[in-house]
């Protein structure tokens, strides 16, 4: 962790603002495991700060402290709580507040008491906060969009304090930047189930299920529409099963005879489930066999299982065992 | 919660996730070894056991972690001969906050344990000691570690565990992890179940009420979140379904058992797990994300639990977490890396899922020695 940017990293032992506080070093204990070597600076943070908060002194100066300690020692909770407490003491504007943890957020954009703390600033500032808070952790996700503290804290924030009608907009943004990225896949998820502004899941079935085919045409070799296409059904399997655009697009990547596990693991799926495939369905998937040693079972489901062994060779264990499966259940 | 608890996933080191080396890399001299070094890594672990390197200063908040990480690793390696246990127990104990008599129970604070003597005050002239506050990740470490230098839990003052934890379960089934506040998820949940299950007593929450959340957080690709709604990760699908399992929801080696209802959709968490691993033959965390050492274990607990790691590709996992291995001893997160306590750790354990001579074998819904199997119980 970097040296506090406050004071100059001068020791506080040498501050005359400090001179009536006798530090409270930390009381490891006769034969302590795991000791830390912590560095001067470091310790000497830590003694003044046990002082204050045994103390309980809720001043200007402790709230300095803490930012030195946080600057130091970013994951100790009982530090951000005694912030919080000399926050409320001291009656601080809380937009500031917000500023400080944003200076800090970039190089601890990981840490959950940092986002803990902000979300009860945001608790305190209320609706108000929401567009600029939004405004936030896009930029946080801007330098990695799939930061899980931001995308957990922008949920949040949508569902304390609303904003959600840009918000499917922005998922189409992050997946137009990188159509692989699985936590815009979910955030776009959330969005259609969860929004009040979009009519639900079933209102939004069919657009949904066309943006994913989209998204496979262009990479079928993709996780993530695949499975946002499940779904987007749920426990609804009749639909699921009956759903022809589903159908197309597996038959349509099989037919190109390259990046088709996941087609086939979806063709699977639905042949469990109860669907009764089509001639042209069936020939797609025996073009695919190029064995002379043996030929494809005539069960189609069996067929897929033996045909994964071999092109998806990491599970083929797996395979087998779907393929046992398929046995017990007929 | 602090930034290190054994459930920290995705956090701490700040590495470039394009593979790009950050300035804690170094580019090896030379290629993977073909064998675990078991006799480095007991090397190494001592040597942390005995003094950790300033690195460790920003997660002295949970120094609890960082003894059950160093200990269990020992263990783990079969060295837990270098531990001198009765220092260790009376350590670990000193870190209970005790309340002064039963009333204090019910005001609110949990009396677990300390992560740390940083915030571990002497009581006053009154006994009393108001900045204290148990934590429940340290409280599981804590019981972890008495279990695995063999003291006798039922001996420690249980009660007040317990019946203070109550206090940190809130309306919708989820745990936060301090009296004080702080944010709730799967983990603490976790915890609070694994607490429950090694003091053998569930009155330390409400079971059912668990239950439901963890089933709100499965997502729709089969995976669990951190919370619900959150993006399925292997981690979070850990805490899940070791809780499930703990909490007795969910019976042992579910795959093989021809039952077709289950409280989870069960085929979707099966499918989503065997894609986690990836070309590399490592475990990432999520879809389309790197492979990193530590889910080898989150997402191969869940295979164990489930009675599907039979199904993985054994020789492509050996192979990503030797690349892992470091010429210092521990493992990194990534190839090529230096070693950090928390990652070698979980490749401990994910050798011990691979049932590497050598090794202990492993509780997969505990993430420690399985005490029952080495005759110890």
């Amino acid at each position: 962790m970097e040296s506090s940017e406050e004071d100059g990293g001068v020791p506080l032992s040498r501050m005359a603002e400090w001179r009536d506080v006798t530090p409270l070093r930390q009381d490891d204990g006769p034969n302590p495991v795991v000791p830390i070597t912590y560095k001067e600076e470091f310790r000497e943070t830590m003694d003044y700060f046990r002082a204050i908060y045994k103390a309980d002194e809720r001043s200007p100066r402790a709230l300095r402290l803490t930012r030195r300690a946080i600057h130091l020692n970013p994951g100790n909770y009982t530090v951000w709580h005694f912030r919080r407490l000399v926050l409320e003491a001291l009656n601080t504007d809380l937009d500031e507040e917000l500023d400080f943890i944003q200076r800090i957020a970039n190089s601890n954009s990981k840490n959950y008491q940092l986002w803990h703390h902000r979300r009860w600033v945001i608790e305190r500032l209320g609706s108000n906060a929401r567009s600029k808070e939004l405004h936030l952790i896009k930029s946080i996700l801007s330098l990695d969009a799939k930061n899980y503290h931001a995308w957990s804290h922008r949920q949040w924030v949508l569902q304390a304090l609303g904003g959600w009608e840009d918000e499917l907009d922005y998922c189409r943004q992050l997946l137009e930047q990188d159509i692989f990225n699985n936590s815009a896949w979910n955030q776009r998820y959330f969005v259609v189930t969860r929004s009040p502004f979009l009519g639900g899941l079933p209102a939004m079935r069919a657009s949904e299920v066309r943006y994913s085919v989209e998204a496979i045409v262009v990479n079928p070799n993709n996780e993530c529409p695949w499975r946002y296409l499940r779904g987007l059904y749920k426990d609804d399997i009749e639909s699921l099963v009956n759903d022809r655009e589903i159908l197309s697009i597996c038959l349509k990547v099989i037919n190109t005879k390259s990046d088709y596990i996941f087609a086939l693991k979806m063709l699977l799926d639905l042949l469990c489930y109860g669907f009764q495939p089509s001639q042209e369905l069936r020939d797609a998937v025996v073009a695919l066999w190029t064995s002379d040693t043996r030929p494809l079972d005539a069960d189609l489901a069996t067929a897929i299982c033996d045909i994964l062994e071999h092109v998806d060779s990491l599970r083929a264990s797996y395979w087998i065992w779907r393929k046992n499966k398929l046995r017990i259940a007929a | 919660m602090a930034t290190r608890d054994p459930l920290d996933f995705d956090v701490g080191v700040e590495v470039d996730e394009e593979g790009t080396p950050s300035p804690s890399s170094i580019s090896p001299p030379s290629s993977p070894l073909s064998y675990l070094d078991r006799d480095r890594h007991v090397a190494f672990f001592e040597m942390l056991y005995d003094l950790m390197p300033y690195h460790y200063q920003s997660q002295e908040i949970n120094r609890l972690t960082l003894a059950f990480f160093t200990i269990s690793g020992l263990h783990l390696l079969q060295a837990l001969d270098r531990v001198d246990k009765d220092r260790v127990a009376n350590w670990v104990l000193s870190f209970q906050a005790l309340p002064r008599s039963r009333a204090e129970l019910k005001n609110g604070q949990f009396y677990g344990f300390h992560g740390s003597r940083t915030s571990q005050f002497h009581p006053d002239e009154n006994g009393v000691s108001v900045h204290n506050a148990g934590h429940l990740a340290s409280t599981y470490c804590a019981l972890a570690i008495l279990k695995t230098v063999g003291f006798n839990l039922l001996t420690i003052d249980k009660e007040s565990i317990l019946i203070s934890m109550r206090n940190l379960q809130q309306p919708d089934g989820s745990f936060m992890p301090v009296h004080v506040g702080a944010e709730t998820d799967l983990r603490f949940v976790y915890c609070a179940a694994a607490i429950c299950f090694m003091l053998e007593d569930w009155s330390g929450m409400d079971r059912e009420k668990a239950k439901d959340y963890i089933l709100n957080c499965q997502s729709y690709d089969g995976g669990f979140g951190l919370m619900p709604g959150l993006e399925s990760h292997g981690g979070g699908t850990y805490c899940a379904v070791a809780s499930l399992r703990l909490m007795g929801y969910i019976e042992d080696d579910l795959l093989s058992k021809n039952a077709t209802s289950f409280i989870v959709n069960v085929p979707l968490l099966l499918d989503w797990c065997m894609q986690r691993q990836a070309i590399d033959g490592g475990f990432q965390g999520r879809a389309n994300k790197y492979s990193d050492t530590c889910y080898a274990f989150w997402v191969g607990a869940v295979l164990k639990i489930l009675g599907g790691y039979k199904l993985i590709d054994k020789i492509a996992l050996r192979r990503f977490l030797l690349s892992c291995q470091s010429e210092f001893g521990g493992f990194s997160k990534y190839p090529r890396e230096l070693p950090d306590l928390y990652h070698s750790y979980y490749g401990f354990t994910a050798f011990s899922l691979l049932e590497e001579p050598g090794l202990n074998p492993l509780c997969a819904e505990l993430g420690m020695i399985d005490l029952a199997a080495l005759g110890i119980l």
